[in-house]
């Protein structure tokens, strides 16, 4: 509806000087970052990794990545060169550093003043003209920008505290796939060992028959024991290719650079393991999920404020307007065009109605991960502990009686007591537990990586998983 | 050996202990003191210093208890109780015993004797002395239950009875037997005849035969085994510790050996025809008797041999079943003679750093190899002797004869030295060419197999 109002012309350039310097204000608290917003997000990752990132955008960025990257792929990547490399390189990480600037340009857009509107009206019959001008501006648009861009702000703090958080996440991952790579190659090395083991029985087993010393039943049995083992390395070389793929695809490495190496073994057990103080408190305090839902809270209860205050009015737009009516000589009449809708059929409560229950919503889910938080740090940190006590009584028991046996029986059989049989099977038996224990050492490393991600925020837990090894020692208690 | 105390009695400084009994002299004053013995050498005879005279034996690993004169009894004091006995260098078994070793002491009288013997119980359990093939009163015949109550840890029963038969005889436990025996409770009773001169010889060794199941790296025998034991003793002794059984030459020699084990052994003498002049019954009738180098002694039994030891030299004595001159060893251990090894030993020792081929030509390898073993155990075939590894264990020693020895002297001589051209001796000169028939193949069922020598170099 528009009313035409008789008013002088002088006045209409004054309002939009007003409204000029209105937004000029305004602009200046929401302009684009140097940096796009990744300072911030760098700053919160350094907290807890010391590591660089870096938004490549440019040619000259992406040089200084690869050369880099290079560089720590010259030598067997440490656990830190891994997620070094992740950092630099996965492209999934880049995409994520891009939601910033897609969040800083709402912010600066909901900083920007509305484009004014002209509009125009033209009809002639006879001789006889209408001509409507209008050159209206949105002020409701003004009167909401503070409100709004606190939202956007809010919301691009959130961005950089998600961002943060996939950095993180990335890193963690990098770290867990890494372990897990390096436990593989292990894996496969003592499986070859055993197969190694199980093939000289089997020779020795044919080599017996053809000497007549003993049945074929003999020997077949020793070559079911060499299939079997042949199996385990087949069974670990694809438990390696896949921990290898899954360490390639997070390093965002394709092409030469998959030809990357680990070292030889994983990390030992430290000697000490960390003592779990206030560790539910150190995760309230630093979670970047729950400061994430925390400003994301803020921002829909601003936005509920919001829509409380403006459910009666969509739009109201305001703005210099002339009118011709009659013949083309005629002067024209100016005045204002002001336009809001009136809610007449639509009074705003089903948006209010919405804008509480997506602001309910996000309460409650703020409290569920909240208290799913402390429940995954407490139970993130027993599994670490356990994983622990597990690895550590491995290496100080398990390991160390398997070898004493094997001492013992290697004594046994120098007084031809045992045949070379029972020392093969052995040997097996005893590279198994040393296998057993590489793999409780994984468990370790990658519980220590789901603790160290449950402080910072929610956890895929992934220790303490099955393995083709564990799987074969039952099938070879022969 | 150590002699803490000369024993009261005055027996010969002949390596006998006292020990230091914490038992108030009051309490003890009827019974004979204690003699125990530490070392599992081979001791001189005890030369009787009272009583009636008598040729004494020598134990093969072992001794003879002193005994004392009370009113004209013979009185000796048997204590059972866990010992600690060197089966040879080199390994020790945690056995039950008397007086300080497994087997106990020999016990020497003479036919007519009056003999009391107390016998204390310091093992665990419940114990008794049955006499092996004496006559004497049925109460005194020491089964457990049937002829008397068991002797409880911590008691002492006193036995006595006229030792009316001469002869070759054992005493062990009739209580828990399949215990007491299988950890090395046994001992020898010789009564000798009244006449001295009755049968008399220069030398006169005695020992059991027993065996026992000690694991390598264990101590304690098996009790439960029944047949697959792997120690073969004398005494509770193995060769390489078994004394030889020294003698001068064309001196009378009578070996007496009794059989506790659970199974018969075939007693094989080298260089010499020997006669079996006695068994647990008695002397054999002198026309009853044939020569023969092997006699089987069965389980149970006693048998007395007898010889002139006329042929110098160092002769085999052993037991002619071949696992019973062999120590421990694995029974499930297949045959690996013929069998090449020589691809694989180096793939074994990638993993097993230690390992050696061993058996492709044989167990000969197992004389001269020396590897470390599990604690507490012997090598399989470990006897030395001047020419190299005898490879044999277990039931197995030699008499050793030489020209001109004392009466009294039981010194091991040493290696013979043999006269100049009576050595077996390698032919140097070139061999004619041998014109062997070749084995034919019958179809591929059976593979004739000419099993060729092939080098040691490899170990
Ligand atoms: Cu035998």
């Amino acid at each position: 509806m528009t009313i035409p109002m008789a008013s002088s012309l002088v006045s209409i350039p004054r309002v939009l000087v007003t409204l000029f310097f209105i937004s000029v204000t305004l602009n200046g608290c929401a302009s684009f970052s140097k940096d796009g917003g990744l300072g911030a997000v760098q700053k919160t990752t350094k907290d807890f990794i010391s590591k660089d990132i870096q938004w490549v955008k440019s040619l000259e960025d992406q040089d200084s990545v690869q050369s880099r990257t290079e560089e720590l792929l010259k030598k067997p990547l440490t656990v830190n060169d891994a997620v070094q490399i992740a950092l630099f390189n996965n492209k999934g990480l880049q995409a994520a550093f891009y939601d910033l600037g897609i969040s800083e340009a709402d912010l600066v857009q909901t900083g920007k003043l509305p484009n004014p509107r002209f509009a125009m009206l033209h009809t002639k019959n006879n001789g006889d003209y209408k001509i409507e001008q209008s050159f209206t501006f949105n002020i409701f648009s003004l009167l909401t920008m503070p409100k709004a861009l606190q939202i956007e702000k809010r919301l691009f703090e959130q961005t950089q505290r998600q961002t943060a958080m996939e950095v993180l996440r990335l890193a963690n991952e990098t770290r867990k796939a890494y372990f897990k790579a390096v436990a593989a190659d292990q894996s496969t090395h003592y499986m070859q060992q055993v197969r190694t083991a199980a093939e000289a029985s089997a020779e020795l087993a044919r080599n017996m028959v053809k000497a007549g010393n003993w049945r074929k039943l003999d020997q077949a049995r020793e070559q079911g024991f060499y299939a079997d083992a042949a199996l385990g390395v087949a069974r670990a070389e694809r438990n390696k290719i896949t921990a290898y793929e899954e360490l390639t695809r997070l390093m965002g490495l394709w092409g030469k650079q998959t030809q990357f190496t680990l070292p030889e073994r994983l990390p030992d057990l430290p000697l000490t393991v960390d003592e779990s103080n206030n560790i539910e408190q150190t995760a309230m305090d630093q979670r970047l999920d729950l400061q994430s839902l925390r400003l994301q809270t803020e921002a829909l209860a601003n936005q509920l404020g919001l829509t409380k205050a403006t459910r009666f009015i969509n739009v109201l737009e305001v703005g210099p307007a002339r009118v011709l009516e009659g013949k083309r000589s005629d002067p024209y009449k100016k005045g204002f065009e002001i336009t809001f809708e009136i809610p007449i059929f639509d009074w705003g409560t089903a948006r209010v109605a919405r804008a509480e229950a997506i602001y309910m919503q996000a309460i409650n889910i703020l409290a569920e991960t909240a208290v799913n938080a402390r429940s995954e740090v407490r139970q993130s940190y027993k599994l670490y502990r356990s994983n622990y006590d597990i690895a550590k009584h491995y290496r100080d028991e398990i390991v160390p009686i398997r070898k004493r046996i094997s001492a013992e029986n290697q004594l046994r059989y120098n007084g031809m007591l045992i045949s070379a049989f029972e020392l093969l099977v052995n040997a097996q038996l005893q590279v198994s537990t040393v296998n057993s224990y590489i793999e409780a050492l994984r468990d370790f490393w990658l519980s220590q990586s789901d603790l160290e991600m449950a402080l910072i925020g929610k956890p895929l837990f992934s220790s303490g998983t099955g393995s083709p090894m564990r799987d074969n020692q039952m099938s070879m208690s022969h | 050996m150590v002699t803490r105390r000369n024993f009261l009695l005055g027996a010969s400084a002949a390596g006998v202990a006292l020990s230091a009994a914490k038992v108030s002299s009051v309490a003890m004053a009827a019974l004979p003191q204690i003699v125990s013995m530490e070392t599992p050498d081979t001791q001189p005879p005890l030369m009787p210093e009272n009583g009636r005279p008598y040729n004494p034996v020598v134990t093969l690993n072992g001794w003879t208890l002193p005994w004392r004169m009370n009113n004209g009894v013979k009185e000796f004091h048997l204590v059972a109780e866990p010992v600690v006995r060197e089966m040879a260098p080199g390994m020790k078994a945690h056995l039950w015993g008397y007086n300080g070793q497994s087997p106990g002491p020999t016990i020497e009288v003479v036919e007519g004797d009056r003999v009391r013997i107390f016998v204390t119980n310091r093992l665990p359990e419940h114990t008794s002395i049955h006499w092996h093939g004496q006559r004497l009163p049925n109460g005194m015949d020491g089964v457990t239950g049937l002829t008397q109550a068991g002797i409880n840890p911590g008691k002492t029963f006193v036995y006595e009875f006229e030792a009316k038969r001469p002869g070759t005889f054992m005493y062990h436990p009739h209580a828990d037997e399949m215990t007491q025996m299988a950890m090395g409770m046994m001992g020898f009773w010789v009564t000798h005849p009244k006449n001295p001169k009755f049968m008399a010889v220069d030398r006169d060794f005695v020992f059991l035969l027993n065996s026992f199941d000690i694991d390598p790296g264990s101590y304690t025998p098996k009790i439960t085994t029944m047949l697959d034991f792997n120690l073969w003793a004398f005494n509770s002794r193995v060769a390489p510790g078994i004394s030889p059984m020294v003698a001068g030459q064309g001196d009378r020699v009578r070996i007496r050996v009794g059989n506790l084990t659970m199974t018969n052994h075939p007693m094989h003498l080298h260089g010499h025809e020997f006669v079996v002049v006695g068994t647990d019954g008695g002397w054999t009738p002198p026309n009853s008797r044939w020569p023969e180098v092997t006699a089987d002694i069965a389980v149970g039994q006693m048998r007395a041999f007898e010889f002139i030891a006329d042929e110098p030299g160092d002769w085999a004595f052993h037991c002619h079943k071949s696992h019973h001159t062999m120590n421990a060893m694995g029974h499930d251990v297949p045959t690996m003679i013929g069998v090449d090894q020589s691809k694989l030993v180096d793939r074994i020792t990638s993993l097993i750093p230690d390992y050696m081929s061993m058996g492709e030509s044989g167990m000969a390898d197992m004389e001269t190899m020396e590897m470390p073993l599990p604690d507490n155990t012997l090598p399989m075939m470990s006897g030395q002797g001047q020419f190299g590894g005898i490879g044999m264990g277990g039931m197995f020693t030699t008499v050793k004869i030489r020209e001109g020895l004392a009466r009294n002297d039981y010194k091991d001589p040493g290696a013979y030295q043999h006269p100049v051209g009576t050595v077996a001796y390698e032919m140097n000169s070139e061999l004619p060419p041998v014109q062997r028939q070749t084995a034919t193949l019958s179809g591929d069922e059976i593979e004739f197999k000419a099993r060729k020598p092939v080098s040691h170099g490899e170990h």
